[in-house]
């Protein structure tokens, strides 16, 4: 128990798998590598939740449920809690994270080995392409996200919204 | 003695199914497992006790039948886990401790990347564990 | 000023932000599974880890001369010891040994009794021929390549196929000598 690794492992394997899968593997079908991304992400959620609620009492309802990955699984992942859950109490939960930290640590360089984006491309594209590296980026948490509730027993859809980066806001639909 | 332990999926899917028992009781004992998921499933479903109690994993005695005792345990994640013994002076503490141990190997045995959810727990390690977790069970008794 | 002595291991790891290994260990295990069910063929996946590692070794060498505080290793001799007694304990937690040094001192051993990216992990038998941590053997010969050391890096060993311990041999090729960085758009 207890065991830790430095963090820049988990960054840099997750940064490394979303560049092999956009750019190696799917480099022409990005739904496919969003989807394989989000599977990684909720084989991870799945088998977490199993770990983090040893030795908890059963969650009673679905807000207790959110309120767990809010707050003892997010400091379990990222060190702090999420900071602002709202719902609009028909199944669909907002978690807002001011500060991601998946989004600050992580920079998209072009490394020697992946930089098949021409260099001379205009600056448009280029913001495009770095968006979408963060789009592609955000697909893993999603997944943990949904693997964990799904685990806990609410089958649910997983979405990101980065309009206000470097806050992130995770969209939690529950299917009824 | 444990004659018996069992998890069982949310859709009452078995996951694993091992008795430590020497009798050609194997039917028997399916059938105890087996009808204490009813017996959960009601206690769960029709909470009767409230306060600090109502939620907890470690559901307690199912029922109590001739020869056996079969205790329950249901985790955050609908799985359920079945214990039978013949020992019929048993300490709640003991089989609390038992249920964590257990909780702790399942736990294990699901991190393998390759164990896929809801499919039947294969591992060996995980078998070893439960094996040394029956073998110890009530000897903090002696202590 | 006096240069800055190298940090011990200990030290380094002490001084890093680190993290929860489970988080790591399940995430890389989840990303070997999915390769598997979307590669099919084993040795394309031993393939894609070791790239994918060779990838990181190349960014991580940064990171690890910036807070190990080790500058230039004299020889293969002094990089191997380091790579095994601070490199891996700085991001792993743990330390390898060096070994089974050739009578030329080009090739030798790390080993590894224990390693966070094997937890929990067994093995099917339908992942015969798996390197399971084939990504440790690409981060190795990734970031010795950005210290002008060409290597080659295989398994001897692999406890998740039974052996009593994780071995790999890593044989130097050649060493370049520096060069002068330069910028080729200018």
């Amino acid at each position: 128990m207890g065991r830790e690794v430095a963090e820049s492992c988990v960054d840099s394997v997750v940064i490394e798998m979303v560049s092999a899968y956009c750019s190696r593997l799917y480099s022409t079908h990005p739904e496919i590598a969003a989807r394989r991304i989000e599977a990684i992400g909720f084989q991870v959620g799945h088998q977490l939740s199993e770990r983090y609620t040893m030795e908890r009492p059963r969650f009673s309802d679905h807000l207790e449920a959110i309120k767990f990955i809010c707050k003892d699984f997010w400091s379990e992942l990222f060190k702090k809690q999420v900071d602002n859950l709202k719902t609009n109490h028909r199944g669909t939960f907002v978690l807002q994270d001011n500060r991601f930290r998946w989004l600050t640590r992580v920079s998209y360089d072009p490394t020697p080995a992946n930089s098949d984006v021409s260099p001379a491309s205009d600056p448009s594209q280029v913001v495009d392409k770095a968006a979408q590296a963060t789009s592609m980026h955000l697909y893993f948490p999603c997944g943990i996200i949904r693997g964990a509730l799904t685990n806990l027993g609410i089958p649910c859809a997983v979405s990101a919204d980065i309009s206000n980066l470097p806050a992130c806001s995770f969209v939690v639909r529950i299917k009824v | 003695m444990i004659v018996c332990v069992a998890v069982v999926g949310h859709q009452n899917n078995p996951l694993y199914l091992q008795s430590f028992t020497e009798a050609d009781d194997a039917l028997k004992l399916h059938h105890i497992v087996h009808c204490s998921l009813d017996v959960i499933d009601e206690r769960v479903n029709n909470p009767k006790k409230t306060g600090p109690t109502l939620n907890e994993t470690f559901l307690g005695l199912l029922y109590p039948t001739e020869n056996y005792k079969v205790y329950g345990y249901l985790t955050n994640t609908k799985v359920k886990f079945i214990m039978v013994t013949t020992d019929l002076d048993v300490r709640d503490v003991d089989v609390r401790n038992f249920f964590r141990r257990f909780h702790s190997a399942y736990v294990d045995a699901v991190s393998n990347p390759f164990h896929v959810p809801g499919k039947k727990i294969t591992s060996n390690t995980f078998a070893q564990s439960v094996r040394a977790i029956v073998k110890s069970f009530g000897s903090s008794t002696a202590v | 000023m006096a240069p800055v002595a190298p940090r011990t291991g200990d030290a380094v790891f002490a001084n890093v932000e680190r993290v929860n290994a489970e988080l790591f260990t399940l995430t890389y295990g989840a990303i070997v599974r999915q390769l598997l069910t979307d590669l099919e063929e084993v040795e394309e996946v031993n393939k894609q880890l070791d790239q994918m590692g060779y990838n990181i070794g190349i960014r991580l060498i940064d990171e690890f001369l910036a807070k190990s505080n080790v500058t230039r290793c004299v020889d293969f001799k002094e990089t191997a010891e380091v790579i095994a007694k601070v490199g891996f304990k700085m991001f792993l937690g743990v330390t390898a040994s060096v070994t089974n040094w050739d009578a030329d001192g080009t090739s030798c051993s790390l080993v590894l009794e224990d390693n966070p990216l094997v937890d929990f992990v067994e093995l099917p038998d339908t992942c015969q021929g798996l390197y399971y941590c084939n990504i440790l053997s690409g981060v190795i010969r990734g970031a010795l390549e950005m210290v002008s050391m060409k290597t080659e890096v295989t398994w001897i060993r692999d406890m998740l196929r039974g052996d009593d311990a994780y071995e790999l041999r890593v044989k130097l090729l050649k060493q370049v000598p520096e060069e002068y960085p330069y910028k080729d758009d200018e």
